[in-house]
């Protein structure tokens, strides 16, 4: 078979793929992975292994086989996901779109059944290759076969776990006991398998910043002062402006602001703003406001104002009790980055009451349960030593390639 | 230090770099080149560094701090390859491309605070952003390895040598954009509880690393040339997309959790 007609065969695989995957788009709508739960989802990725192995025992015997799985395979699986991936990325992933592209599932990347369909030829593609590899060992370099191992692996739990997923919305109340969440989209009410109960919830916040706006054009100034004592200053444009006084904790008062360090006390800052060019002066309190009283600006013009932004949040955190299924209790401190594991379940810190800020009394968390978890994490990690050892190896291979 | 003196830094290590590249093209005492510009990268060095400390975080949340790294290690590649190879073109252009990346820095001014999201306060975000930085910079010395080979003089025969210092560049180009994907869904699932969620910037990187090991699966048995740079150029150009590209993408305004 010449090189250009084993391509030509391969390249029109894919396109057959595709077309097949546009069809099923048709009738039958977005792809739904929703009976892939377990136990089917695991029963599924093995009878795919199986499949696999099978085609490739078979492909002594039908030769024909040993082209889902040569080189041609291989460059043609390849192209497809780098045109499918270039076809996905150019167009607005949006469920609630519609229209052609919405009609052929280009607008729902992950339901959509020509990826879908091109996603698993590849990882079809890729199984077969590694059989392939660990079935002739002896000749083949550790490196790209380890490789090959570990993306077929992350691919077919991506492709047969992603349904075993479950994503739960826990909202937890100061000192209230809860288990009962709510599943991510659907909304229903989901049992956990475990009680959490907030205890305390803290969040560290950066000094808030000082901005002018203008109110003509809508315009927030780039630039901006981060207060974090009296006597700092900053030029705006031609307003020269100046902390006077500032308090990280306020509450208003008959006479502007008086340090106070209460539920609802907000930063607030007695600032003087002049301009350079008119000579025009005016001085008075800004605070970002909080969920009791509002914010306060400084008027310059009759279109420019001096304001104070809500605090950023620098670090937020939730001590919680948990008592599991089994009853054993736990405090944990939740934090971003920083998940807590109560048997197979992770749980993130999530959000807060935004409005109330540092004041919150509820803590979000997004409770996930993965059973492709340990699966997934041996395979990435094996594939990040991999990565290591592909850039010591890549010199090598230049002089190997010399000889 | 800050963005201010940024100009009077690049000017520094400008000289340093020009000196080398005079010396590499003299061709008489590569070490002395080698060493000038050796220089002047560590001053840019110097100054990231001190960034980093002013800062309080490490200069790697916005789109011109990426930009401070890629001008880095494309001056660090270019020096090693000369050192390594004697290419002095490569270095010149390597510094070439460092310089413009440094230009649009200047002539683009950014707002640099100290304010840091908690997802990003994660011991993932320095290797994720510097490991993938170096594959950029990588790829990118390749590409102006690629172009020059490609628009050669027609006397010029491309030797393996040549060819097998354009796949070394894309071999360890690539390990390291695995290297910054893994590192990428790791940190995904520390801190939003998935590995990849197909966000506009994660399929431009997944269609960049796929079109990466095209080449490098086509190079096994692919022999014409003009394939083999017509796809490394196009992977380089998915890349760009991929890194800064998706910004001015329709399809991807605010749909990304990846915005700098």
């Amino acid at each position: 078979m010449s090189t250009s007609w084993g391509y030509k065969k391969a390249f029109g695989r894919c396109a057959c793929i595709f077309l097949a995957g546009i069809a099923l788009q048709f009738c039958l709508g977005d792809l739904n992975n929703a009976f892939l739960h377990y136990p089917w989802s695991v029963i599924a990725a093995l009878f795919f292994a199986y499949a696999l192995y099978l085609i490739y025992y078979l492909s002594d015997k039908f030769p024909g086989l040993r082209k889902l799985y040569d080189h041609y395979a291989c460059v043609s699986a390849l192209a497809a996901m780098v045109i499918m991936t270039i076809f996905f990325g150019s167009i607005a992933q949006n469920d609630e779109a519609t229209g052609f592209f919405s009609k052929i599932g280009f607008t729902r990347m992950t339901s959509s059944w020509p990826f879908n369909l091109i996603l698993l030829y590849f990882t079809a593609t890729l199984g077969l290759g590694v059989i392939n590899d660990l079935a002739h060992i002896k000749h083949k370099k550790w490196v790209p076969v380890i490789s090959h191992l570990c993306v077929f692996v992350i691919l077919t739990a991506g492709i047969f776990g992603s349904a075993d997923k479950k994503f739960i919305e826990l909202t937890a109340t100061l000192n209230k006991p809860t288990s009962t969440g709510v599943v991510e989209g659907t909304g229903e009410s989901y049992n956990l398998p475990f009680e959490m109960t907030l205890k305390k919830f803290t969040i560290e916040e950066y000094p808030p910043r000082l901005r002018v706006i203008n109110m003509q054009d809508r315009n927030t100034s780039r630039d901006f002062l981060s207060i974090e004592q009296a006597g700092l200053s900053k030029s705006f444009g031609d307003w020269d402006v100046k902390v006077d006084q500032f308090m990280l904790n306020a509450m208003p008062d008959s006479l502007g602001f008086r340090e106070l360090t209460h539920v609802g006390s907000a930063p607030a800052a007695l600032v003087t703003a002049t301009n350079r060019v008119t000579k025009q002066s005016s001085q008075g309190w800004i605070t970002s406001g909080s969920f009791i009283f509002e914010p306060e600006r400084l008027q310059l013009t009759p279109t420019e104002m001096v304001s104070m932004s809500p605090s950023i949040p620098k670090h937020y955190q939730s001590d919680v009790h948990i008592v599991d299924a089994k009853g054993k209790e736990k405090d944990l401190a939740i934090v971003v980055n920083s998940p807590a594991q109560i048997d197979s379940w992770q749980i993130y810190q999530y959000s807060y009451d935004t409005e109330r800020g540092k004041y919150s009394t509820i803590s979000i968390f997004e409770c996930i349960h993965d059973g492709w978890y340990s699966i997934v994490q041996v395979a990435l990690w094996l594939l990040l030593l991999v990565g290591v050892m592909m850039f010591f190896t890549a010199g090598r291979r230049r002089k190997e390639d010399k000889k | 230090m800050s963005w201010e003196q940024l100009p009077i830094i690049s000017l520094l290590s400008v000289i340093f770099w020009l000196c080398g590249i005079f010396f590499a093209f003299k061709g008489k005492r590569p070490g002395t080149a080698v060493i000038l510009s050796a220089i002047g990268t560590a001053i840019f060095l110097v100054f990231i560094i001190s960034m980093w400390i002013s800062l309080g975080r490490p200069p790697m949340r916005t789109m011109g701090e990426t930009r401070l790294w890629y001008s880095l290690f494309l001056s660090i590649i270019g020096i090693l390859l000369y050192a390594r190879f004697k290419y002095h073109w490569l270095l010149a252009f390597s510094i070439l491309m460092a310089v413009v990346f440094i230009g649009v820095n200047i002539f683009k001014p950014e707002i640099h605070d100290r304010a840091i999201m908690p997802a990003l306060q994660s011991a993932w975000f320095v290797p994720h952003v510097i490991v993938y930085m170096m594959a950029y910079a990588l790829l990118g010395a390749n590409v102006v390895f690629v172009l020059y080979l490609w628009f050669r003089p027609k006397k010029h025969v491309i030797t393996p040598q040549e060819l097998g210092l354009c796949d070394t560049l894309i071999r360890i180009g690539w390990a390291f954009l695995t290297l910054g994907m893994v590192m990428g869904a790791l940190w995904a699932k520390q801190a939003w509880g998935d590995y990849w969620s197909w966000d506009p910037k994660e399929t431009w990187a997944a269609a960049t690393w796929f079109s990466y090991l095209l080449y490098l699966h086509l190079r096994q048995r692919v022999k014409d040339t003009d394939v083999l740079f017509a796809v490394s150029i196009f992977s380089f150009l998915l890349l760009q997309m991929c890194w800064w590209g998706i910004n001015y993408l329709p399809s991807a305004q605010g749909m990304s959790v990846h915005t700098y």
